[in-house]
């Protein structure tokens, strides 16, 4: 897949050397040597002579210009928030220049490094956990903890799958931001998510507590990297429309999540009943505990 | 057949002439489908942000413009471009076009705008040039042409 956005030679030697299935990450900075990422390992990248592969800007822009398949301008929306998605879920980070005007960012320009996380599937993943969530027919209020590319999504996505092998026949809206999750396309997504799911994709999760409860009435709403700061006020709303919400959130553990700001009228409500961590320590998607609305550790992940 | 061959010869200095003429059409044609092309693509960024290669699909063309436009196809596919198919282009015209799909599709909306803007200014000069050179040189060619015929025809008589 990412055959056809990487530079021939470049995806020569990295296909070479490691197996595309294991990687996790290719991270590119101009004038810095081509890093891949496996199970949380970072590694350097020879080239035919052994020597590092360097990056050049050429090579970032050649890179962009290949994802966004020559149309910067039809993905600055996503450029704004520092991305670009291609397809199967892949997930482009971007830094560079940030163009502002009046205080908003108009867009990204001169770019400088790019992340490319590759998601993988882990089929049930989720599976060790399900019974916590799910109770006598109904989903418990979840947020899944983890710090950026621990797994959160992967879990995520496993665990809307399982409502359906469960024959859990609730209305799910997942809310894909990124569109990383189900990676639509014509209205056809990527992953089997099971017949009771309902998605929108690059919207904002403002918009869907307030508008998609109105208009798709779903039992459960699904969204990814919960903003405190921001989503708090519409997810305390959809909570209060009697619509159980599935959420992750950047955090390494439960001690940082206690310091995120707005964490404290979570935990006094007791807004979500389960907490469940995630870590990289035996790869993304290594599952810590679950916790319970007090945050007491009611199941091990086993280490 | 002395009379045969002077018709024949008209014949061929007139579609020597009517060819040469058509040159400067095509390139004025040319330019008229360059500035809808760019005018196209503006409304495409302002509204509908249709991807380059799916903008480039919906292009009607023919004749050298659609050679462009399978050329800049090529481009957006192999990274590779020659435009030297275009033959009724001087080099400077090339390198101008090769300037526009290179940068093209580089730019957020609003540096597109702006890019596109300037791009249909510096072929405005262009198209009128190809213009005057349709209206003045044309009708001259096919005029001097055949009084050059009918004046060589009278000394063959």
């Amino acid at each position: 897949m990412l055959k056809d956005y990487l530079d021939h030679e470049m995806y020569k030697h990295i296909v070479s050397a490691f197996n595309f299935n294991d990687i996790n990450e290719i991270r590119m900075r101009v004038n810095q040597n081509l890093i891949v990422v496996v199970k949380n390992k970072k590694y350097f990248v020879k080239d035919d002579n052994g020597d590092f592969i360097k990056i050049s800007k050429f090579d970032l822009e050649n890179f962009i210009r290949r994802a966004s398949q020559n149309s910067l301008y039809a993905y600055n929306d996503s450029i704004i928030n520092g991305y670009i998605t291609l397809p199967k879920g892949i997930r482009v980070g971007l830094s560079g220049e940030v163009v502002s005007e009046n205080g908003q960012v108009m867009t990204i320009k001169n770019f400088s490094s790019l992340s490319i996380r590759i998601p993988h599937i882990i089929k049930n993943c989720s599976l060790p956990v399900y019974d916590f969530l799910v109770k006598g027919g109904d989903v418990k209020n979840t947020l899944i903890v983890s710090s950026p590319g621990a797994g959160k999504t992967t879990f995520l996505r496993d665990l809307i799958f399982q409502f359906y092998t469960h024959n859990f026949s609730k209305n799910v809206l997942l809310v894909d931001e990124r569109n990383e999750i189900t990676n639509m396309n014509d209205s056809e997504i990527s992953y089997d998510l099971g017949c009771f799911v309902d998605i929108y994709t690059n919207c904002s999760k403002s918009f869907a507590f307030k508008n998609g409860i109105r208009s798709m009435r779903p039992e459960i709403i699904v969204v990814d990297e919960l903003d405190l700061e921001k989503d708090l006020a519409g997810l305390i709303n959809a909570m209060n429309s009697g619509v159980t919400v599935i959420a992750t959130i950047h955090a390494k553990d439960i001690n940082q999540l206690k310091r995120k700001t707005g964490f404290d009228e979570i935990l006094n409500q007791r807004y979500f009943q389960r907490f469940v961590v995630l870590n990289e320590d035996n790869g993304p998607g290594t599952l810590e505990g679950v916790y319970d609305e007090r945050l007491n550790y009611i199941f091990s992940g086993g280490l | 057949m002395k009379w045969l061959l002077i018709i024949t010869f008209i014949f061929v200095i007139m579609i020597i002439a009517l060819s040469v003429s058509e040159q400067y059409k095509d390139k004025y044609n040319f330019y008229v489908n360059l500035k809808l092309f760019l005018e196209k693509f503006k409304l495409n960024l302002a509204f509908k942000q249709e991807k380059l290669d799916n903008f480039l699909n919906s292009i009607k063309s023919k004749k050298q413009f659609r050679l462009f436009i399978d050329e800049y196809k090529r481009y957006l596919e192999t990274n590779e471009l020659d435009l030297s198919k275009i033959q009724i282009l001087e080099q400077d015209e090339i390198a101008e076009l090769k300037e526009i799909i290179t940068s093209v599709g580089r730019l957020d909306q609003k540096g597109e705008l702006e890019q596109t803007e300037c791009f249909l200014k510096r072929i405005e000069p262009k198209l009128s040039k190809a213009n005057e050179d349709m209206t003045k040189l044309c009708p001259m060619i096919i005029k001097l042409s055949l009084l050059f015929a009918v004046g060589l025809a009278i000394l063959l008589i």
